[in-house]
């Protein structure tokens, strides 16, 4: 056997795939062939080697380029005549597929090697991750039509808003009861001393109720009492009825 | 593009020995939805909305089942100052919860929506702007919202709701009693077959359609609102009414009149109702429904 036709057949021997004379006729010839055997090794270690690296999917846009160079390969294709195209099928081309396959290979190593070094030496920056599409359902975008929404000009937490919600619901409150306060001022300049002691009595008691409230539902709920009672007070003209009615 | 996300849950929690007797929940992030059904077990379903993943992670829901048969169901969001800040409008929590009939609720919302229908115990529904919206519910009922619509329907039990500033539609209301506020908003009652009625706002309109029975006592008053009010009547049964208001028109010949007071009597026999309409500086207007 020449060293050609030992290195064509190199890789299907490393492989396994030749078992029977022509398996033996390649083993021979590397006991004999240093230069031959050197390769073989190289071979060997190489795939070895890759063997070993932690498995990585290709980036996006390498298999975005693949797909690109194939679509232009297509495209080149159907513009050929015919008669090259039928040439091109019938020729042999063993030896270029080799090649070209021995090419390809290494320039995939290269990638695959170049991309561990270049994760071996980068600092461990967290990236953005996609999330994982198939646990997770995408409900449909609020306007599929329109163009994407402008990035929210809000940039409070939403602990932060959370957090100050109760208060804000609680100075509604306050509100309303003062501006039933108000009313209720206005109305018991009217009243005789005994319905202005009955008022001012249970507004003092009720105010009590909210002042000693422990957190923010229990002072919202004194509240809505003072207001029903207010409301009784002034709109409905009786001051005695507080006790009408829960009101939790 | 603005991107949501949605991840739903389903927990079936197993029922203690002597089944649930309440159902407590608090969710500031959304809307909460609660179906009663004839069994013993409680199925919470769970939405969650977040721009991201971590905006999701972030969104937290606790279930405690408490040994007196309360389930407490609360929400709420993970600090995160690590991370870039999450507007409180990217996310939400919804929740639906079908539960025994029999347990009463507390439940609190803030701008979410609450819904509550079939369930028999009554208890304690409270939202900031969200919507309350009950449907088919016995028991004590309180409702309040700040600013959210208040709509109850087909309630059968006593009803006490109230609001700040947003309207309220009662419809159906045949519990003991129906004790209803609002201080800017409109109150519009129909079908209410409540013994004692109470109805009051301080600006906002009061329309009411109502059943009187024997010693039925209404009482719609508001301060700068019109008052318009209908009556059903029993025939063995009489009805006294009292107006007083800008204008006044009690759909009868007035009998009587005393201080800013105008009476008509409709009917005759023991046992009347009694129906007192107030308008400090609205109009007043009455009907008997034949």
């Amino acid at each position: 056997m020449t060293c050609e036709s030992v290195r064509e057949q190199l890789t299907a021997y490393l492989d396994g795939e030749l078992a029977d004379e022509r398996g033996s006729a390649v083993r021979g010839h590397l006991r004999g062939c240093e230069a031959c055997r050197k390769a073989a090794t190289d071979e060997a270690a190489l795939r070895d080697g890759l063997r070993a690296l932690p498995p990585l999917d290709p980036p996006a846009s390498l298999w975005a380029g693949v797909q690109a160079q194939l679509a232009a390969a297509e495209v080149e294709d159907a513009k050929r005549p015919a008669w090259r195209r039928l040439l091109a099928r019938w020729a042999p081309h063993g030896r270029h597929i080799g090649f070209a396959g021995l090419a390809l290979a290494a320039a995939v190593v290269l990638i695959v090697m170049r991309m561990q070094r270049h994760d071996e030496t980068q600092p461990q920056v967290a990236q953005p991750v996609t999330p994982p599409q198939q646990t997770r359902v995408v409900i449909a975008p609020d306007h599929p039509s329109q163009a994407p929404a402008p990035a929210p000009v809000d940039e409070t937490d939403v602990t932060a808003a959370l957090a100050a919600e109760p208060a804000q619901i609680t100075a509604s409150y306050a509100d309303t009861a003062r501006e039933l306060l108000d009313l209720a001022k206005d109305a018991r300049a009217q009243w005789p001393a005994e319905r202005q002691r009955e008022l001012d009595t249970q507004v003092a008691a009720l105010q009590k109720k909210i002042a000693s409230a422990t957190d923010e539902r229990a002072r919202q709920s004194s509240y809505r009492k003072l207001i029903r009672y207010l409301q009784r007070a002034v709109i409905r003209d009786d001051v005695a009825l507080a006790n009408i009615g829960g009101t939790p | 593009m603005k991107r949501a996300l949605l991840v739903v849950c389903a927990l079936a929690a197993p029922a203690p020995a002597k089944g649930y007797k309440a159902l407590a929940v608090e969710n500031q992030l959304g809307d909460v939805r609660i179906e009663g059904h004839d069994g013993n077990g409680i199925v919470i379903e769970t939405h969650k909305h977040a721009p991201d993943d971590e905006g999701l992670d972030r969104l937290r829901i606790s279930l405690v089942p408490d040994p007196d048969g309360t389930v407490r169901i609360s929400t709420h969001a993970d600090p995160s100052p690590e991370s870039k800040p999450v507007p409180r409008s990217a996310v939400s929590i919804d929740i639906v919860i079908k539960a025994p009939r029999k347990a009463r609720l507390d439940v609190a919302v803030g701008s979410g929506k609450l819904e509550v229908v079939n369930m028999d115990a009554g208890g304690e529904l409270d939202s900031a702007s969200g919507a309350i919206s009950v449907k088919n519910v016995g028991g004590e009922l309180y409702s309040h919202t700040v600013s959210g619509h208040l709509s109850i329907a087909q309630a059968f039990g006593s009803v006490d709701a109230a609001t700040l500033s947003s309207d309220m539609d009662l419809d159906g209301i045949a519990g003991q009693k129906l004790v209803a506020s609002a201080n800017q908003g409109t109150i519009a009652g129909r079908r209410v077959r409540a013994r004692d009625i109470e109805l009051t706002t301080t600006s906002g309109r009061i329309m009411l359609e109502a059943e009187a029975g024997l010693k039925s006592h209404i009482v719609v008053s508001s301060l700068r609102g019109d008052i318009d009010v209908k009556v059903r009547r029993q025939p063995q049964s009489a009805l006294i009414v009292r107006g007083r208001g800008t204008k006044v028109d009690l759909g009868a010949q007035t009998v009587g009149q005393g201080g800013n007071w105008q009476e008509v009597k409709f009917g005759s026999g023991g046992e009347a109702g009694l129906v007192e309409l107030r308008a400090s500086l609205g109009n007043v207007r009455f009907a008997v429904i034949q």
